[in-house]
Parts: C-alpha cells; structure tokens; sequence
C-alpha cells in the first residue's frame, strides 16, 4: 500500500504551476513533489556517470559564482573563470513545470523546513502540516531560495531521482552536492535558468 | 495488501487526561522501542476524550526544533487543523502512517507504564504510537516502528483553541 500512495505522490504534487519566462510568479506554496520523510544522508553525493560533480570547459561571458542551470541538459554550473565551470547533476521540473529566467539567491538555509502544501494535505491527510528540517525532510541538507519564487536549489532525500524531472519546478542536487553548492555560492549570486532544447 | 502495509498508521492521537499533564517518558530511542509482543495491557490514564477535537500537528526531529514546531503547530489552527474525532467502537478515528484512510485506534495502558495508541493487538504493536506526554491542550507522539519513526519524526499536537 505504502508504495502506490507514494508513486499517488509524485503524480500529485504538483501544486506550482509554470511558469514561463517573465510571467510572475505564484504564491509561495513549498510544494517541490517528494517523498516526506525518507532519509537520505547529508554525505550523499552523485559520484558516478555524467551528473557527477566535475569540472567543465565551460564557454560563458558571466563573471565567476553566477549559476547556470541548463533544465533540458540536467545540469547546474557554477562559473569559476578562464571558461570553466563546476559542474552538478541536478533533477527539474517535470513536464508543464519547467521554466527559465534570471534570479538571485536571496536568501540560504541549512537542513530548512517544510511545509506541505495545501493539496498535499488534502491527498495524504496524515501529513504533518509542518516538518522541521532533517534527514527525513525532502528538502535536503541544505536550499538556495531563487529571489522572491516559490522555487529553490535544494537537496534531496532522493538522490535517485538526479537527473530526472520529477519536480514541481525547483532544482534539486544530492545532499552531499547541494552542501558543496552552498558553501561556495554567497547569497546575492546571480541565477540563470535556461530552458531549451537539448543540443 | 500486507498487515504491514495496510497498517501502517494509524497513528496517534493522544491525549491525556483530565486536566492532568502526563509527564514526557524517556523513551527517547525508537531503536529500542517495546517489542509489541512482549507487553501486556494495563489501563492507562489517558482517555479519548483527550484526544478527541481539533488540533494543529508539527513535527520534529530535535530538541532544538520542539519549540518551532509547537509553535508552527498552533499556527495550523487556522489553516488545516487535523480533526480527532470518536469511533463507534470507543475508539478515535486517526490516520495512520502513510495511509489516507481513517481507521479507529484505541489507546493501549501497557506494562512499561507506557501509553500506545493503535489497532487491536498487544500495546506496543510497531504500528502503534507511543504517547510521549499528553495534557489537554498538547499531544506529543511517535510512532513505534523506527522505520516510519525515522522518517517523521516526533509529532506534536496543539488543541486547537
């Protein structure tokens, strides 16, 4: 039974409309789609294949800590200079949530709450209507808030899903990479979300 | 659907009661939590209708949090309280873990001293909560299994004023 009601999960959560390129965007809802309460540990990282941590030749004019986040290709880069850029697997909206447009990190939290939103409760009424950060917390270890969004780059407590786009719009990273993120991306780093074809 | 699966939940309600506070049991580790078939029934000074009514629910993990939560929990009062209300067989009708369906749960006094609230089946069942302390106006509980345990954490409820 638990497994059906999860899979119901990620079919349903799906409470952040999309958003397209200079369209306002909706009521924060914290809605990111996952699975409350699964632990993933703070050490996980992606270690393997293409959505490992790696460094990148990386052709940009963007001046060193903006982020780049390629939505088709999976990938967020963090620009370090002289054309090159780190680079991290990262899970994306799934489809009708995928958006693209300049952003901030305007705010970063350590292990951050969360809040089911609204439709979440209605599906899984068992829910508690808040979670405070932790293991378990599909949050992850560690979110960058983009400006004044409902969307953040944000750990994981699914790592699996790396990769994938299964989200309601946020960016999601292994908690072992969001946790490397953070650390070297300062609040006010300027954001680029792209959305296009894969090349 | 296995016992297991279809369990999962119920979970919890709890209240204490009277005008009674129970005091929090050190049962801190769900690792060590009772074995569910080694308990047996006492009667126990929480009643239903400590649980019964409208509550905001949080919850969490840390000490550090409890106070955070608590707080968030009163703050769903008005947004989605979670409603406990009487079953027809002198229970409470709760949710259990991971399931949306309502089933009626009774509290279990057992000979730990402890307070479990779950289906029909020896106190301490790993699909029973364990009532940490209970007053009136706030419930706190955890489930049983360290599995589910672990991925919720410890519940608060606030009565809803």
């Amino acid at each position: 039974m638990r497994f059906p009601l999860l899979l119901a999960f990620f079919a349903s959560l799906a409470a952040i409309p999309a958003v397209g390129q200079g369209r306002a965007p909706p009521p924060e809802t914290m809605d990111i789609g996952d699975e409350p309460g699964r632990v993933s540990t703070a050490e996980t990282v992606i270690e393997d294949g293409p959505y490992a941590r790696q460094m990148v030749f990386f052709r940009t004019n963007e001046p060193p800590n903006t982020l780049v986040i390629h939505t088709s290709e999976r990938f967020l880069y963090v620009v370090m200079g002289n054309n090159r850029a780190l680079r991290y697997g990262i899970g994306v909206g799934r489809e009708g949530f995928q958006w693209a447009g300049l952003q901030k990190v305007s705010r970063k939290a350590e292990w951050p709450d969360w809040t089911p939103p609204p439709e979440m409760i209605q599906r899984q009424p068992y829910l508690p209507r808040f979670m405070a950060g932790g293991p378990g917390n599909p949050m992850g270890a560690r979110a960058l808030y983009l400006g004044s969004t409902v969307y953040r780059i944000h750990g994981t407590n699914q790592p699996e899903t790396i990769g994938q786009a299964i989200s309601s719009g946020c960016f999601r990273l292994a908690n072992g990479d969001v946790i490397d993120l953070f650390e070297r991306v300062p609040v006010g780093a300027k954001v680029i979300i792209r959305h296009g074809p894969q090349v | 659907m296995t016992i297991r699966f279809v369990a999962l939940v119920l979970g919890v309600a709890l209240a204490v009661s009277g005008c009674a506070s129970l005091q929090e049991t050190s049962d801190g580790d769900p690792a060590s939590g009772a074995s569910a078939s080694s308990l047996t029934e006492r009667p126990t000074e929480i009643t239903r209708e400590m649980l019964i009514g409208r509550w905001g629910v949080a919850s969490f993990r840390e000490e550090k949090d409890r106070a955070r939560a608590t707080a968030q929990a009163r703050s769903f009062c008005s947004r989605q309280p979670y409603d406990i209300t009487a079953g027809p067989r002198n229970g409470v009708m709760m949710h259990a873990a991971d399931d949306p369906k309502l089933y009626e749960l009774r509290l279990k006094g057992a000979s730990d001293g402890k307070t479990y609230l779950g289906f029909e089946a020896p106190p301490g069942d790993w699909q029973d909560r364990v009532i940490l302390s209970a007053s009136n106006d706030q419930l706190v509980m955890r489930f049983v299994d360290p599995e589910i345990h672990n991925r919720y954490g410890t519940f608060i409820y606030v009565r809803c004023k």
